[in-house]
């Protein structure tokens, strides 16, 4: 029997019982099965694996009265049906072009169980490429969701509830509330080590997710916050302000930038990007940073 | 098209189709070809091949599915256990959501045309919201990349309209500004940063231009002579661009994260010693300042001047002096 017929069999078998059902009665009722009995428990391990990979709930529980115990299988319908989402001709088409505009690493989009799409095969120029993995799915449906997560970041265990998903500059970030510090926080979504579990329900109010395009890396520390005024060339400056977001006042030749710097080093990162088109004014001790890094250099 | 799905793809598509059929009483043998990406001669050979045996003990005809396909035409009848589509797994509901989120938003506007309210894709959004939770709505934000508000809609405007336009652009790795036409060609995003590709006619080329780069657009009314060449503007290291071996402090990892690497090893005291394509020198010198004792220059092959990093401190020094 073809490889696609059992599975559909068995999958007809496992929603059509009103119990649950052992292995050894699956084999009777659908057949295709091998006779020997190793053989046969391999196969019927390799289809589970390939139902449950497609997304099909299904259950494993004792069969009742069994002794020793036995697993029993079956498909609850509420639980293999999703709700249904009703989607308009023209809504599930704009969802096929976004996701051929889109391209997101691996994995289906379950177009198909929305009903396909209404056009077939769309001529889309595809604009962007956004990485994507199984963890960061398991977290945007846990945010969705409301669900707490758990997983291991800088080698840390964490229990979050994830508030937001945000792809910023090349990179995935996880905004929420971290449980055990009792505190709002930003993970990059590549620096979670998986797997990703499920908690329970989320408790505290979703706050104002962190942007993490607003950080900026002279900005991310713990340093008695200083002053620092740079004169920049005009031809940077205008990209400069787009960068920072900040108002700045011009001088001549020049433009003068005003940061508010608590981290000595990610500024010194950022302003050595404008090689000798920028220049560090004051305070003095800022200046001296600047210049005992570059003498070092030469 | 796939030429061959494997049987996992099929099942996927079946469990998709006899719902969708049954719902509809029947339906067109190349729309559901089209629907549903599914091989036309697959499909047949699923449908009365495999679909018309399938069913539950003990298999008399009024326990199993019904499938007719006569001119084209096909019907699905008696497959109760499949009547409901299967759910949207976790992972397809992100993906779609993402995918959704990522055109939302001020970065694809052109000026040219009203607002995206009310448009079928919002709607389809909030349908699938919720079904995946009560905070799907504000569960992923995509930003594709992040340009000046004042660049991107002339930019995509001049796209539509095929229009030649002028800009300034800061040619990073040089460290120079050039004015120069330009005919757009696509624009696209990658790893967080939009780019333009366009005929230029200062290099009479095709060039990729990071759009949070260009300084200034003006639209020139002109209407653009070239078009896309097959390759695309592929956006790769020249193969002839010099290669650089450096040594990095375990600090130093960000390198890696923020620049394509061509290869990646580490020393006995947990350095990194990688191996990158230089584009230009000017984008070696400022990532040797940064860097500072954190990362040291083993080779470049072909070799750039010597002393580029203190040349380059000397440079900036004087500014200071």
């Amino acid at each position: 029997m073809d490889k696609l017929e059992r599975l559909l069999n068995l999958t007809a078998a496992l929603l059509d019982a009103d119990r649950v059902l052992s292995a050894d009665e699956l084999r009777r009722r659908i057949g295709g099965y091998p006779e020997a009995k190793a053989s046969f428990r391999r196969t019927f391990e390799r289809d589970k694996e390939d139902l449950r990979k497609m997304g099909i709930p299904l259950r494993v529980e004792n069969v009742p009265g069994a002794d020793p115990p036995v697993d029993g299988y079956r498909i609850l319908r509420s639980e293999y049906a999703g709700r249904d989402l009703r989607l308009e001709p023209d809504e599930l088409a704009a969802l096929h072009l976004a996701t051929s505009i889109v391209r997101l690493d691996g994995g289906e989009t379950g177009l198909h169980k929305l009903g396909g799409t209404t056009s077939g095969a769309i001529d889309a120029t595809e604009v962007g490429h956004v990485p994507f993995d199984e963890n960061l799915a398991a977290l945007i449906a846990a945010a969705a969701d409301r669900q707490a997560v758990g997983f291991t970041y800088a080698g840390i265990e964490r229990a979050v509830e994830p508030w937001r998903l945000s792809f910023s500059r090349g990179h995935w970030y996880l905004s929420g509330w971290d449980r055990v510090r009792e505190d709002q926080r930003l993970y990059r979504v590549d620096r979670v080590s998986g797997p990703i579990e499920l908690l329970d329900n989320a408790t505290q109010p979703v706050g104002t997710p962190t942007d993490p395009s607003s950080l900026r890396g002279w900005e991310l520390g713990d340093e008695t916050p200083t002053t620092v005024r740079v004169a920049v060339d005009p031809d940077q400056a205008a990209y400069l302000q787009h960068l920072i977001g900040e108002d700045s006042t011009q001088h001549d030749e020049t433009t003068v930038v005003t940061f508010e710097v608590r981290n000595r080093e990610g500024f010194r990162s950022f302003i050595l990007t404008f090689l000798e088109h920028a220049e560090v004014l004051d305070p003095p001790e800022a200046r001296e940073d600047i210049v005992s890094w570059l003498e070092a250099l030469t | 098209m796939n030429p061959r799905l494997t049987a996992s793809e099929r099942m996927i598509r079946l469990l998709a189709v006899i719902p969708w059929v049954v719902e509809q009483q029947g339906a067109p043998l190349d729309e559901i070809v089209a629907r549903f990406d599914y091989p036309r001669s697959q499909l047949v050979e699923d449908l009365t091949g495999v679909v018309f045996f399938v069913g539950v003990h003990p298999f008399t005809p009024d326990s199993m599915i019904e499938v007719d396909i006569s001119d084209d035409e096909v019907q699905i009848r008696y497959a109760d256990w499949f009547s409901r589509p299967l759910r949207l797994t976790p992972g397809e509901g992100a993906r779609l959501l993402t995918a959704g989120h990522s055109l939302i938003g001020g970065d694809f506007a052109t000026g040219d045309e009203g607002d995206e309210a009310a448009s079928p894709l919002l709607r389809a959004l909030t349908k699938l919201g919720m079904a995946l939770g009560e905070a799907a709505d504000q569960a992923v934000e995509v930003r594709l990349g992040h340009a000046p508000t004042e660049t991107l809609p002339p930019l995509r405007s001049a796209l539509n309209r095929g229009e030649k336009i002028d800009i300034e652009y800061y040619t990073y790795g040089r460290d120079e500004l050039t004015r120069r036409i330009v005919e757009p060609l696509r624009i696209f995003s990658d790893n967080g940063n939009w780019y333009l590709h366009a005929w230029c006619h200062r290099a009479t080329d095709e060039r990729i231009f990071r759009v949070d780069r260009i300084r200034s657009v003006r639209l020139t009314g002109e209407s653009v002579e070239h078009q896309a060449s097959d390759s695309g503007g592929s956006f790769t290291p020249h193969g002839d661009d010099p290669r650089v071996r450096l040594r990095l402090h375990p600090d130093a990892a960000w390198v890696t994260e923020q620049y394509p690497t061509e290869s990646v090893e580490t020393d006995s005291q947990g350095r990194f010693v990688v191996t990158m394509a230089v584009s230009a020198a000017g984008w070696l010198e400022r990532l040797m300042l940064r860097l500072g004792p954190k990362g040291e220059i083993v080779s470049v092959d072909p070799p750039l001047s010597a002393g580029l990093v203190s040349n380059a401190a000397n440079r900036v020094l004087e500014r200071y002096r």
